[in-house]
C-alpha cells in the first residue's frame, strides 16, 4: 500500500514573529514539520511495518527551504519525499489540489494522511478537502486507527472529550490528533540514514493545476498577545497539591 | 539626602549575593541592586549550574575544588538560614572528563594531582559498565552538520576518561542565588530589585556612588560590579574604568538544549556529568528525564556577540535573539546522538538561550579598578557558577585588604582557601594582565 502523508513546514512556535506588510511574517526564523504531522508520520510508518510491502512517502507543498521539513519527515521514517514548490503563499483549495496532482502523479493512495491542523494557519481543511476532490471518506482529529484488510476502523475525538468510533473504507483520509501515538523521533543513525532518501522536486505551475473560481486571501494578520498572570497558591501542602491537579487537568488539560 | 551604604554591589546573582553575605560577616553594611525583580533571575538563572573541578590552570582547578567543600555542605556555609522557597541541592553525581583530543587532559590530571583532586582513570570498558547507552567511539574533529563530514563514519575509540566521584550539578540555580540573599539578609545585608543603575557617580577621583534610573541617588565608598552580562556597560559608566581595564569583556550569546533521555536509561537518576570535547559537549541531567546538553564551544560554531538589553528584550532576530534556533539544536543533540546513539532527537527545539559575559581570555576579572573604591566580579564566562561561594569570599577580602590600604595592582593579594590546604593569587585575574594563553578560550576556562 502506498501511504501518503501530507506534511506542512511552519514556524516554531517558540520563535518571535514578526509581522512584515501586514499580511505576511518575516521568514527569517526556525521552521519545523508541523508538530500534528509527526503524529501522521508516525502512525504510517507503523502501519508500514505491519503491511509488509507498503511505502510511506512525505508530500510538501511549500517555498524551496521546505525541503527540511521533508527531511525530518525522512528522517521519522518516510521512504522517499516529493516537494512542491511554489514560492506564492496557496490558500487551502490550491493546497488541496496540488497535493492531490503530486500524489496521482506519483502512484495511487492507499491511506493519506494530514496533520489534524497546521499550528500555523489552523485552517483544519486540508484533510476535508482532499478527501472531497478524491471522494475518500475523512476523518479528523484521530487519536486511534487501526487497518483491517480493506477497512479502517477510526476513533476521533471531538470537542469536549467525546469521540466517535467510524468504519471507513479504504482509501481514506486521517487528520492525525495529538493521542494518536507518541511521535517517534529519529536518532543520529536515523538522520544518517535519511540522507540517503530520495526526495522528488515539482514545480507547481508543472502540476497544470485550473485556476480556481474562488480563493481565500490574507488581508491582514494580528500579532496574539499573551500576557502571563501569574498567581500565587496558598494554603497547607495536600491544598496546593490539590489545587495544582486541578489546574493541569481542567485548565492546563495535560493530565 | 541620599541613603549611604558602606558598599553598594551591582547585580543579586550567583557571585553578586555571596559578596553580600561575606562583606556582610565582615562588617561592612551592604546593598545589592538589580534591575530584576529577584535574587538569581539574571543570566545566574540560565546557567547550566555544573559543579566540576576541570580546569586548564591550577589555580583554576583548586578554586573550583574548594567550591565543591561549599555546595556539599550547603546549609552550614549559610549558616542555616531559612528561605521560603526552600533550599537549592547539590547533586554529586560524579563528573566524567571525556580522554580525548578535544580537551588537554594530560594537563588537567597534572593540575588535580598538584591540587590533591580526587580522581580515577577509567578505560573504555569501564566507561561502558557506568554509562551503558555510549558509544566510546572517538569523532573528533568536532563540525557542525551542515558540514558532509560530520557524518563520516568513526574509525578508532577514545582513550578512556578521568573520573571524579565529586562533581555534578545544583538543581535550581536561581533559587542557590535566593538562598544566599536571605543569608545575607540574616546578616544585615540589604537588597533592592527593579532597580536598574544608569550611573556610576565619582567625586575626588574616588566612586561617590549610584544613580538609578529612577533618579534615586544612593551613596556609597565602595561599588562592586557585579553585572554579568551588563558588566561591561556598568563599567563604561565608572569614571576610568573601562579604558583601565587590559581584559574587556562583552556578552556571548549560548543555547543549552534539553532532550530526552533514551527509553529505558534513567538518566536522571543513573546518570553523570559528563565532559566530552571530543564532541564538543557538556551534559548533565535534568528534571523529565532529559540531557542538558551544553557546547564546549567548538572553533565550528559562531559566536554571536550581542547588546544584552536586546537580547532580553527579544530583538536581533534569527541566531542574535533569545530563541533557539534549528541549527544548534541539530549541532548540539546529534553530536550527543553520536555518543548516545539511542538519543531520540525531537523536532522542535526546547532548551534556554542566555548570555556569557566573557572575558578576551575566558578568565574571569576579580580586582580592583583604576577608580579607588570600584571593584568589579566580571567575565565569568560561563564557567565561574561553581566558584560563586569562594569568589564571594575572595572579593569580600580583596575588598576589605584595597580599602585598608593594600596596593593590589603591584603587590597582589593573596587569597588562602577555607577548605584546601592552598593560597591562590588574586593578581592572576587581574585586569591589567595580558591575555592569558594557557586558557581553553571556552567554557571550560
Amino acid at each position: 500500500m502506498q501511504i501518503y502523508v501530507c506534511v506542512k513546514h511552519v514556524p516554531d512556535s517558540a520563535v518571535n514573529i514578526t509581522i512584515v506588510d501586514k499580511n505576511s511574517i518575516d521568514e527569517n526564523i526556525t521552521f519545523l514539520l508541523n508538530p500534528y504531522d509527526e503524529h501522521a508520520i508516525t502512525e504510517a510508518v507503523q502501519i508500514k511495518k505491519n503491511l509488509p510491502g507498503s511505502e510511506v512517502i512525505a508530500v510538501c507543498l511549500g517555498k524551496t527551504d521546505a525541503r527540511n521539513t521533508l527531511r525530518s519527515a525522512l528522517a521519522m521514517g518516510a521512504d522517499r519525499g516529493i516537494l512542491i514548490v511554489s514560492e506564492n503563499g496557496c490558500d487551502s483549495i490550491e493546497t488541496a489540489k496540488a497535493l492531490k496532482a503530486a500524489m496521482e502523479q506519483d502512484g495511487s493512495p492507499g491511506l493519506i494522511f494530514t496533520g489534524r491542523e497546521s499550528i500555523d494557519a489552523e485552517g483544519m481543511q486540508t484533510m476535508f478537502r482532499i478527501g472531497a476532490l478524491f471522494n475518500f471518506p475523512v476523518a479528523t482529529n484521530v487519536v486511534k486507527l487501526d487497518i483491517e484488510a480493506d477497512r479502517a476502523v477510526v476513533n476521533s475525538e471531538l470537542s469536549g472529550g467525546t469521540a466517535n468510533t467510524y468504519d471507513m473504507s479504504l482509501p481514506c483520509v486521517i487528520g492525525a490528533g495529538r493521542g494518536l501515538n507518541t511521535p517517534d523521533y529519529p536518532t543520529f543513525r536515523d538522520v544518517v540514514n535519511s540522507k540517503k532518501k530520495p526526495i522528488k522536486t515539482i514545480v507547481f505551475s508543472e502540476l497544470n493545476i485550473e485556476a480556481s473560481l474562488t480563493g481565500a486571501n490574507i488581508i491582514e494578520l494580528e500579532p496574539l498577545q499573551q500576557k502571563r498572570e501569574p498567581k500565587e497558591i496558598t494554603g497547607d501542602k495536600a491544598v496546593i497539591a490539590k489545587e495544582i491537579v486541578k489546574i493541569l487537568r481542567d485548565k492546563a488539560k495535560v493530565i | 539626602m541620599n541613603k549611604k551604604y558602606d558598599a553598594i554591589i551591582i547585580g543579586a546573582g550567583v557571585i553578586g549575593s555571596p559578596i553580600a553575605y561575606e562583606l556582610s560577616r565582615m562588617g561592612y553594611k551592604t546593598l545589592n541592586v538589580d534591575k530584576l525583580h529577584d535574587a538569581g533571575e539574571g543570566s545566574t538563572a540560565g546557567s547550566c549550574a555544573i559543579v566540576r573541578a576541570h580546569y586548564s590552570t591550577a589555580d583554576g582547578v583548586a578554586m573550583a575544588y574548594e567550591g565543591f567543600k561549599y555546595w556539599l555542605d550547603w546549609e552550614n556555609y549559610l549558616d542555616n538560614v531559612t528561605d521560603e522557597k526552600g533550599l537549592a541541592r547539590y547533586m554529586n553525581t560524579g563528573s566524567f572528563l571525556i580522554k580525548s583530543q578535544g580537551h588537554d587532559w594530560k594537563k588537567v590530571k597534572k593540575n588535580y594531582d598538584e591540587v590533591g583532586v580526587r580522581y580515577e582513570e577509567l578505560d573504555n570498558d569501564k566507561i561502558k559498565e557506568m554509562v551503558p547507552p555510549a558509544d566510546l567511539h572517538e569523532f573528533w574533529p568536532v563540525r557542525r552538520p551542515e558540514d558532509p563530514k560530520f557524518f563520516d563514519e568513526p574509525a578508532n575509540e577514545v582513550e578512556g576518561a578521568i573520573f571524579c566521584p565529586e562533581g555534578g550539578y545544583v538543581n535550581d540555580p536561581a533559587l542557590s542565588a535566593h538562598n544566599i540573599m536571605r543569608a545575607a539578609e540574616a546578616k544585615g545585608a540589604e537588597f533592592l530589585f527593579n532597580a536598574e543603575v544608569v550611573d556610576i557617580r565619582s567625586e575626588d577621583g574616588k566612586v561617590a556612588g549610584i544613580t538609578l534610573k529612577d533618579g534615586t541617588q544612593i551613596d556609597a565608598g565602595i561599588v562592586v560590579n557585579v553585572g554579568g552580562p551588563h558588566s561591561f556597560k556598568i563599567n563604561k559608566m565608572a569614571k576610568g574604568v573601562w579604558e583601565g581595564c587590559n581584559i574587556k569583556t562583552k556578552a556571548l550569546r549560548h543555547e543549552v538544549m534539553y532532550c530526552p533521555s533514551p527509553d529505558g536509561y534513567d538518566y536522571l537518576n543513573d546518570g553523570y556529568h559528563m565532559s566530552d570535547g571530543d564532541i564538543g559537549c557538556y551534559v548533565r541531567p535534568e528534571v523529565g528525564n532529559t540531557f542538558l546538553i551544553g557546547s564546549e564551544d567548538p572553533d565550528c560554531d559562531p559566536q554571536e556577540w550581542v547588546d544584552p538589553d536586546d537580547f532580553y528584550a527579544g530583538k536581533g532576530g534569527h541566531g542574535k535573539d533569545n530563541v533557539l534556533t534549528e541549527e544548534q539544536w541539530k549541532a548540539q543533540c546529534y553530536r550527543l546522538g553520536k555518543r548516545i546513539p539511542t538519543l531520540q532527537v525531537p523536532n522542535q527545539p526546547k532548551g534556554i538561550v542566555d548570555l556569557y559575559d566573557c572575558s578576551d581570555d575566558w578568565i574571569p576579572v576579580y580586582d580592583k579598578s583604576d577608580l579607588p573604591g570600584f571593584y568589579m566580579a566580571i567575565g565569568t564566562s560561563g564557567n565561574q557558577y561553581k566558584n560563586a561561594p569562594v569568589v564571594g569570599r575572595m572579593m569580600a577580602e580583596l575588598i576589605d585588604a584595597c580599602e585598608k590600604g593594600l596596593d593590589h595592582d603591584n603587590e597582589p593579594f593573596q587569597y588562602k582557601f577555607k577548605h584546601i590546604d592552598r593560597s591562590t593569587d588574586v593578581g592572576f585575574f587581574s585586569r591589567k594582565r595580558e591575555i592569558n594563553y594557557n586558557s581553553s578560550f571556552s567554557v571550560n576556562g
